[in-house]
């Protein structure tokens, strides 16, 4: 089997994060609260090196959370901010769109205004400058699209931001552990990321970070394992209020943090060094068989993500062909993030995605290269 | 009307892939062994268009009509069937259609 869904989640694992996982759950639950299977605070020593790895100070401004979903989720109902006073991008996904949409109270028209992005998926800042409305408050930016692979500019973006007076928060869904992320140089207010892609972990895993200028009314309560008596919260004081409520995801947090330590080790720039020379192979492969469209190919500082359409198959049937015929494990369709296609003409069927990680082989991209020369003959 | 008495039509099962067939309903018939070309040449009874891709290295077929689309491969012990919603009976009909083969109705 070749595995080439990794901006579904990656697969497989470092050995560090199975074993980290593996002795989470099956360890002694420590100390005589809310322990989990560790001798040391799991959240603590994560948080730490969430905070090296995404460049900022203050490690006690993460929350975990289940992934990138409910981090959206709690964001955008935190802050109460209705659609329309936000700016978002064509790549969005369902994670973004569907609360903007949906929330009582913050579903509002005429919504938010959308940017449109180019056929490679690239936003042009400028062109986001100038769609802002006179009443938005938010700049809600996906770092790298999980349909092209194009990175955004978000220190550009930032900068806007900053400019305007307007909270800045970035979706590091597929960009967290394989790009450079910088909070503190970038000006971000709100991050979002997801344990199970590039940072290696496992699913039900993930977490945001909420910035000195956030102010988020939590939306969930429950246990936190301190201060049993208190029963009501002060929404005014930001340091009376408890996010990380109910029994967290205690294995799902030592894997984590095995890998966002196993990242942090080899160095995202090495990471993000790789898997752009393995990006490059499979463009230029693509690029060159009669036949394919890549979507993305020029858009520059690519991620780990690209698409691509052949005129004989539709993207499901090639996607099918793909998995079923050779083995090689690819996702087809929208991707969850609908509004793109439009702008990189993909619409109404997708495409065919294929990523990689960095346990991607040689061989691997060999064996899809063998196999789409055969298809396509 | 031919026998296919050795393959045998087990279950259908929802497909665990319904996000690949977008806005389609999409089943896995399960059968009791690997399609053969035999069996993927019965399955023309369902009317609709035939593409079959032989020089792949496991053969892909495809048939397909305005609502419904049979798509599989050699050698695979099920092959998937998408319908719109409306027209989920077609899937009652395939499953019939392969009952009555069994039988060499």
């Amino acid at each position: 089997m070749v595995y080439l869904n990794n901006a579904a989640t990656t697969w497989p694992k470092p050995d560090c994060v199975l074993k980290a996982l593996n002795d989470a759950a099956a360890g002694l639950p420590q100390g005589q609260f809310r322990g989990t299977g560790s001798s040391i605070d799991v959240f603590a020593e994560l948080k730490k090196e969430l905070a090296a790895l995404f460049h900022t100070s203050d490690p006690a401004r993460f929350v975990m959370t289940s992934g990138a979903t409910d981090s959206l989720n709690y964001l955008i109902r935190g802050l109460g901010i209705p659609a329309d006073e936000y700016c978002i991008t064509a790549t969005e996904h369902n994670s973004v769109l569907r609360p903007l949409y949906n929330i009582p109270g913050i579903a509002v028209d005429p919504g938010p205004v959308v940017v449109p992005c180019d056929r490679h998926g690239i936003v042009d800042p400028d062109l986001m400058e100038k769609s802002l409305r006179a009443g938005t408050k938010v700049i809600l930016l996906n770092h790298c699209s999980n349909v092209t692979g194009a990175v955004q500019n978000a220190k550009a973006v930032g900068e806007i931001a900053r400019r305007h007076g307007l909270i800045f928060l970035l979706d590091t869904s597929q960009s967290a552990g394989c790009l450079p992320v910088d909070i503190d140089g970038w000006g971000v207010d709100g991050l979002v990321f997801t344990g199970h892609k590039s940072l290696l972990g496992v699913q039900g895993t993930g977490g945001f970070y909420a910035g000195a200028r956030l102010h988020l009314a939590p939306v969930r309560f429950g246990g936190t394992g301190r201060n049993s008596r208190q029963i009501t919260y002060d929404f005014q004081d930001p340091a009376d209020i408890e996010y990380e409520t109910g029994t967290q995801n205690g294995p799902g947090a030592a894997a984590l943090l095995a890998g966002v330590r196993w990242i942090l080790e080899k160095s995202v720039e090495k990471i993000a060094g790789e898997e752009h020379a393995k990006m490059t192979a499979l463009i230029d492969f693509l690029e060159n068989l009669p036949g394919i469209t890549v979507f993305g190919a020029d858009a520059k500082n690519h991620g780990p993500v690209l698409s691509f359409r052949a005129d004989r198959f539709s993207p499901s049937d090639l996607s099918y062909i793909l998995q079923n015929s050779y083995g090689i494990v690819t996702r087809t369709g929208l991707h969850c993030a609908p509004l793109i296609h439009r702008f990189i003409g993909s619409d109404p069927g997708g495409t065919v995605r294929i990523s990689v990680s960095p346990f991607t082989t040689e061989e691997d991209i060999l064996s899809f290269e063998e196999a789409m020369r055969e298809i396509m003959s | 009307m031919v026998s296919f008495m050795s393959i045998r039509y087990l279950r259908t099962e929802e497909s665990r892939e319904r996000c690949a067939e977008s806005g389609w309903y999409a089943f896995d018939l399960i059968l009791s062994e690997g399609m053969d070309d035999d069996f993927i040449r019965s399955l023309r009874q369902v009317g609709g268009s035939f593409l079959y891709l032989p020089q792949l290295k496991q053969p892909f077929f495809k048939i397909e009509s305005d609502y419904y689309m049979l798509k599989g491969v050699r050698g695979n012990d099920f092959f998937r069937m998408a319908v719109h919603g409306e027209h989920t009976d077609e899937v009652r009909r395939v499953e019939q259609m392969l009952r009555q083969n069994e039988n060499g109705d």
